[in-house]
C-alpha cells in the first residue's frame, strides 16, 4: 500500500517536471543549458548549476551592498564641502545676475560627469542637456564648443560631436577636490578657449533621493558691459562704483574670472555629491534585485532537489518491485 | 547703524556678523567704510582686513578676492582667509623667515613671482597678529 501510494506520488510528480516546467522557462536565458533528458522525458536542471548561480548572486548582493556604503560614506565627506561651498556664488548671482537666455555668438558647454560608471542616469542626462544647449544655440552666426570633465561624458559626446570638444579634462577626483585645483582648471579653460557665455552643466545635489541638472551661466565681460546698458539686473552694476585697479574693465575681467572658479568649484562639488547619491541608490535596489533573484532561485533549487529525490525514490522503488517479480 | 559683514571662502563662511565699521586694503591703498557708504565693487588685495566690533579691532589675513559694498551690506569674497587669533606667531614668523630666504634664491620669472607672492602672504599673517597687540 504504501509502494502504491508512493507511486502515486510518484506519478503526481512526473506530469509536474515533464511539460516545460516554469522555473525552467525563467530560468532558461540565463542559466546555461546543461539540461539533460532524464529516462522519463523528464527535463530536469542539474541542482550544482542552480548553486553555482545562487553563488554568484549572492556574491554580487554583497559586492553592491558594500559599494552602496562606501558611496554613502564618500556622500557624507563631499557633502559638508558642497554645502559650504553654495555660499560662495551667492553674491555673484546677487551681482550680476544668472541669465541663461542671453543671446551670444560664442556659446561653451562646460559638461561635468563622472569617471566611474554605475551611478544611474545622471552622466545621460547632463549629456542629453548638453546636445540639448548645443541645437537651441545653433544658427547662423552663432557656435558653441564642449569642454568636458569627466570620463563618462567624454565617452558619449567623443561619438557624434568630435569636432565640437575643445578640451577634455579627466581624473578630477583622483585627490579630494580642493579650489585651487579646480582654480588652475578654470584658468586653464580661460586661457584656451574664446567665449561669450560659458554654460556648466552639472547634476545639483538636492537630496540623497533628487539630483536636478541644472546650468549655470557666466559672462563674459564684453557681455556683461553690454547687458548692462541694456538695463535689467545688469544695469544696477553701473550704480557701483568700481575701485581698486587701473580701468573698470580690468577689474571686470578679474570678476569674471573668479566668477568663473567658484562657479565651477561649486559645480564640480555638487555633481561629485549627485554621483555619490545616484551610486548609492543604484546600488541600494540592485542589491534588492539581487534578494528576488536569490529568492527564486532557491524555490527553484528546492524543486530540483525533491525532484531529483522523487525519481531516485521511484527508481529504487521500481527497481525493488522489479525485482521481486 | 550696523554694516552686516559676510566673509566667505571657497571651503566655507568665515564670518557673518554685524559690525560698525571695516578698514579694506585694496589693490589701491586702504579704505575704510562706515554705514551709509556709497555702493562700491572693488579688487581686494593681499592683505589685512580690520573689523569693528562693540568697540573692539579685529583683525583677519585676507588673500585676495573682491568686495561688494552696496546699502549696508558688505559681501567680500576671498580665496583664503584666517583670523588674527588663529594665527601661531612663531610659525607666522618662520614663515616669513622662509618666503624671504626663498625669494633671494628665486630664479627665473615665474619663481620670482611665486616667491614674491608667498612672501606677502607671509608678510600679511605676521601684520595681523602684531596688529591685534
Amino acid at each position: 500500500m504504501a509502494m502504491a501510494a508512493l507511486r502515486r506520488e510518484g506519478r503526481r510528480f512526473a506530469p509536474l517536471i515533464s511539460p516545460r516546467p516554469i522555473t525552467a522557462v525563467r530560468s532558461s536565458p540565463i542559466v546555461p543549458t546543461h539540461e539533460y533528458e532524464g529516462p522519463i522525458g523528464v527535463r530536469h536542471i542539474s541542482t550544482q548549476v542552480v548553486r553555482n548561480r545562487m553563488k554568484s548572486v549572492k556574491n554580487i548582493q554583497k559586492i553592491t551592498k558594500a559599494m552602496k556604503m562606501v558611496a554613502a560614506s564618500k556622500l557624507r565627506a563631499v557633502q559638508t564641502k558642497a554645502e559650504n561651498s553654495r555660499g560662495l556664488w551667492q553674491p555673484f548671482t546677487a551681482l550680476l545676475g544668472d541669465l541663461p537666455s542671453v543671446d551670444v555668438k560664442k556659446n561653451v558647454v562646460v559638461t561635468i560627469s563622472s569617471d566611474k560608471g554605475l551611478c544611474g542616469g545622471i552622466n545621460s542626462t547632463s549629456v542629453k542637456i548638453s546636445k540639448g544647449i548645443y541645437k537651441l544655440n545653433s544658427g547662423p552666426e552663432k557656435e558653441t564648443k564642449y569642454v568636458i570633465l569627466g570620463e563618462k561624458a567624454k565617452a558619449q559626446l567623443i561619438r557624434d560631436s568630435k569636432k565640437d570638444i575643445e578640451l577634455i579634462i579627466t581624473e578630477l577626483q583622483k585627490n579630494p577636490l580642493s579650489y585651487t585645483q579646480v582654480s588652475v582648471l578654470a584658468d586653464e579653460i580661460l586661457k584656451n578657449v574664446e567665449y561669450d557665455a560659458l554654460r556648466i552643466v552639472f547634476n545639483k545635489f538636492h537630496s540623497v533621493v533628487s539630483f536636478v541638472p541644472t546650468v549655470s551661466t557666466v559672462l563674459s565681460p564684453e557681455i556683461v558691459e553690454r547687458e548692462s546698458e541694456s538695463g535689467g539686473k545688469l544695469g544696477e552694476l553701473d550704480s557701483y562704483e568700481v575701485e581698486g585697479g587701473e580701468t573698470k574693465g580690468e577689474i571686470l575681467q578679474n570678476l569674471a574670472e573668479f566668477q568663473f572658479s567658484c562657479v565651477m568649484f561649486n559645480a564640480v562639488l555638487e555633481n561629485a555629491c549627485s554621483e555619490q547619491g545616484a551610486r548609492m541608490s543604484a546600488m541600494d535596489s540592485s542589491s534588492r534585485n539581487a534578494g528576488d533573484m536569490l529568492d527564486r532561485l532557491t524555490l527553484t533549487y528546492n524543486r530540483t532537489r525533491q525532484a531529483s529525490i522523487t525519481t531516485e525514490l521511484i527508481e529504487i522503488i521500481s527497481g525493488a518491485s522489479a525485482l521481486e517479480g | 547703524m550696523t554694516l552686516n559683514l559676510c566673509v566667505l571662502t571657497p571651503n566655507r563662511i568665515f564670518w557673518d556678523s554685524k559690525v560698525k565699521e571695516i578698514i579694506l586694503s585694496t589693490n589701491s591703498g586702504q579704505i575704510g567704510i562706515l554705514p551709509n557708504h556709497a555702493p562700491i565693487a572693488t579688487a581686494v588685495d593681499i592683505g589685512i582686513l580690520r573689523i569693528c566690533l562693540n568697540d573692539q579691532w579685529l583683525t583677519m589675513a585676507l588673500i585676495g578676492g573682491f568686495a561688494r559694498i552696496g546699502n549696508n551690506e558688505i559681501t567680500i569674497l576671498v580665496n583664503d582667509a584666517e583670523k588674527g587669533s588663529d594665527i601661531d606667531p612663531q610659525e607666522a614668523q618662520q614663515a616669513l623667515e622662509i618666503a624671504e630666504a626663498n625669494l633671494r634664491k628665486a630664479e627665473g620669472k615665474r619663481q620670482t613671482i611665486e616667491a614674491n607672492l608667498a612672501l606677502r602672504r607671509a608678510r600679511t599673517r605676521v601684520e595681523a597678529i602684531n596688529v591685534i597687540s
